[in-house]
């Protein structure tokens, strides 16, 4: 892990170490609660990835044992020849392929249409920008369910159900406000000489906006990135509405319909925290290698109020 | 439908993606033209162009939809034939309510109640009580969960998140570990986590294991979590606490190193103990990031949607609401029911968080308006 390197510049890790009446009760404590609350967050992930290499009878012992004995990674491959078996053509490439397919347009639609968009809102002086830019905010608060029954009859009407229309290129229309606001903030911070040296030297806002605004601004689409890859990645919600034929379906509905299938039997909980797992996998890899992009867009909100 | 295999599913798709990124950029240009023509300035005109996406996808996907559902949820719609006029009558449904009161605890409730009527709320007084029913049961017992659930996970989940964000803050070695491995539960996708939760859950999971010398002690049973209705509520607010307070705390973290320096000094020459630096300097500086933890909390935790798809309840206890409307349209195929449904629900978040603003003023500290007015 590159847990200690990436937050090395923190204030408070470049500070010297505290007084060396180095471990008193105070710090005794404060480390045991850390190190509890670190045991609760950890447990159910352990739990997770133990129960995902158990055999059946390891399952229902009553005892808690988080070193399967024997252990099958077998179980990850198997879980796929099942859910072939239930619905062929479900194959782990097919399911893959389906969720990648989504999250890498979606997310790419998200990101250009919320640069593109938070440019005019920061950049530019415009009657109505501020109130807009409000209006925007506001509709953080619409829950998405008001929404969805009358989006369903549009694309129902549009005969683009079960497809993957709904799930990517509305996503150009900038869908995510939070989005177009972390941007706005960033854009917002860039100085103002360099769009005018830019256009005494001839650019045009093109020009601007795709060789000094892009570069500056790539830390926060780098941020914007790993959310939206995770937000696409995980949806739920949208997938359920509007894909119909197993084939299609991304991983969370994989999972979704190998869990209904088998709950006539016994619940196979190996095979579906093999499948979790899985799930959560490439997620958490991102979320090591990128941890500076994912705080650092979560946080913004708290510090900028 | 059968399947065309998967270059023929996403070929399609992709097309029209890119045919849509062309027609936006076609409307941006004579959006632009437009403008210029009318002699508005070069600059305003860019920036009013630029923000042409959005606009389009705002008018389209939220005024128009929201339209159209406050329209259906005064309809009977079924997707076969075209709505049907209805006028109140799914509100009049949704808020045919009664209330009777218990002479004693042995009473079942639906002698008291009107006719089709069910349980709701029960209050007891002395020997007896009184006790609120409604026709569309469901609903109302999915609106209670989903209001405890809200109002307990949400205000629980951020004192513990501010706790931990006071620990991390005490100049602890090896912080950023500590960062990475609390927020990790937010980043677990929503399905598995339900999953993971119900598993663990279950009658021989691993909380039951580890909780037996409790249960074991008191000579009960092994918890029912996800089937009995007094269970129920907890176990789902033990599963947003694990997923929330650690995300919460790395936010409030960032909000307590905000806070400059000098102000702690200040008040330690004014003699302040840490009591008093905790109160009149950290909550002060703190609460704009608590209040924004606040409203996104309960906007987050009243729309809880994976949990109930993946955990069943029994019917005393309802579901989550948003799945309920979810299955009320798509399942039963009550589209104007459903809409006239989630209107309540948008009504429900609008007055939290027109409250939460309300109040704001009262305990928010902003620095920069102090400095404005003064």
């Amino acid at each position: 892990m590159t847990v200690d390197t990436t937050f090395a510049n923190d204030r408070l890790l470049n500070e010297p170490a505290p007084p060396q009446r180095a471990f008193n009760i105070r710090q005794i404590i404060i480390y045991a609660m850390l190190i509890i609350c670190g045991i609760i967050v950890l447990v159910p992930f352990l739990w997770m990835i133990s129960t995902s290499l158990k055999t059946p009878d390891q399952l229902f012992t009553g005892e808690v044992n988080f070193i399967p004995d024997p252990a099958v990674p077998q179980n990850y491959i198997t879980v796929w020849e099942r859910l072939n078996s239930i619905k062929p053509g479900m194959t782990f490439l097919r399911i893959i392929g389906n969720t990648l397919f989504i999250t890498v347009l979606a997310m790419f639609g998200e990101i250009f249409s919320a640069s593109i968009v938070a440019y005019g809102f920061s950049r530019f002086q415009w009657k109505g920008r501020d109130l807009l830019f409000a209006i925007m905010l506001a509709t953080i608060m619409i829950p998405g369910i008001v929404t969805r029954v009358p989006g369903f009859l549009i694309w129902r009407e549009l005969g683009l159900l079960n497809t993957y229309d709904p799930l990517t290129w509305p996503a150009l229309f900038a869908w995510g406000p939070l989005y177009v606001f972390l941007m706005r903030q960033f854009f917002l911070s860039i100085p103002r000489e360099l769009e005018e040296a830019a256009t005494i030297d001839g650019a045009n806002v093109i020009q601007i906006y795709w060789y000094i605004m892009l570069p500056l601004i790539r830390p926060v689409m780098l941020a914007i990135a790993v959310l939206s890859f995770q937000g696409n990645w995980n949806n739920f919600q949208g997938p359920i509405l509007y894909l119909s034929t197993p084939e299609f379906f991304p991983l969370a509905l994989a999972m979704r319909f190998f869990d209904q299938s088998l709950s006539l039997e016994a619940p196979q909980w190996q095979y579906m925290m093999a499948m979790a797992t899985m799930m959560a996998a490439p997620i958490l890899v991102l979320y090591f290698l990128a941890q500076k992009q994912f705080l650092e867009g979560i946080s913004i909100g708290a510090v900028k109020g | 439908m059968t399947d065309p295999g998967a270059l023929n599913t996403y070929l399609p798709t992709l097309i029209r993606y890119l045919l849509v990124m062309i027609g936006i950029g076609v409307i941006m240009v004579v959006v632009y033209r437009v403008q210029r023509a009318l002699g508005v300035k070069q600059e305003a005109a860019t920036g009013r162009t630029l923000v042409v996406p959005w606009i389009i996808g705002f008018v389209i996907f939220t005024v128009f939809t929201i339209g159209a559902s406050f329209y259906l949820s005064f309809t009977e719609y079924n997707l076969f034939s075209a709505p049907e006029w209805v006028g109140l009558e799914n509100y009049q449904d949704l808020f045919d309510v009664s209330a009777g009161t218990l002479e004693s605890r042995e009473q079942r409730s639906t002698d008291v109640l009107e006719r089709r009527h069910q349980e709701i709320v029960r209050v007891e007084v002395g020997g007896g009580g009184f006790v609120f029913g409604a026709r569309e049961h469901a609903f109302w017992r999915s609106m209670r969960l989903t209001l405890l659930y809200s109002f307990i996970s949400v205000p629980l989940g951020l004192f513990g998140a501010l706790g931990v964000a006071l620990l991390l803050n005490q100049k602890v070695r090896f912080l950023s570990f500590w960062r990475v491995l609390y927020y990790m539960p937010a980043i677990l996708p929503a399905v598995a986590t339900a999953l993971l939760w119900r598993w663990m859950f279950s009658q021989n999971g691993i909380i039951n294991s580890l909780t037996a010398p409790i249960w074991q002690g008191f000579g009960w049973e092994a918890p029912r979590w996800f089937t009995d209705p007094a269970l129920a509520l907890p176990a789902f607010i033990i599963i947003s606490l694990w997923g929330i307070f650690g995300a919460n705390s790395v936010i409030l973290l960032a909000g307590l190193k905000g806070i400059p320096q000098e102000l702690y000094e200040a008040a330690a020459i004014d003699g302040a103990g840490s009591w008093a630096k905790f109160r009149h300097v950290t909550i002060p500086m703190l609460s704009p990031a608590l209040f924004y933890n606040l409203v996104t909390g309960t906007i987050g935790a009243l729309q809880v949607f994976e949990i109930a798809a993946f955990i069943q309840t029994p019917a005393a206890v309802g579901t989550f609401l948003n799945w309920l409307i979810y299955q009320e349209a798509f399942n039963l195929r009550n589209m104007g029911m459903a809409s006239a449904m989630a209107w309540i629900m948008l009504l429900i978040i609008l007055a939290l968080t027109a409250l939460i603003f309300r109040s704001s003023s009262a305990w928010v500290f902003y620095q920069g308006a102090r400095e404005e007015a003064a």
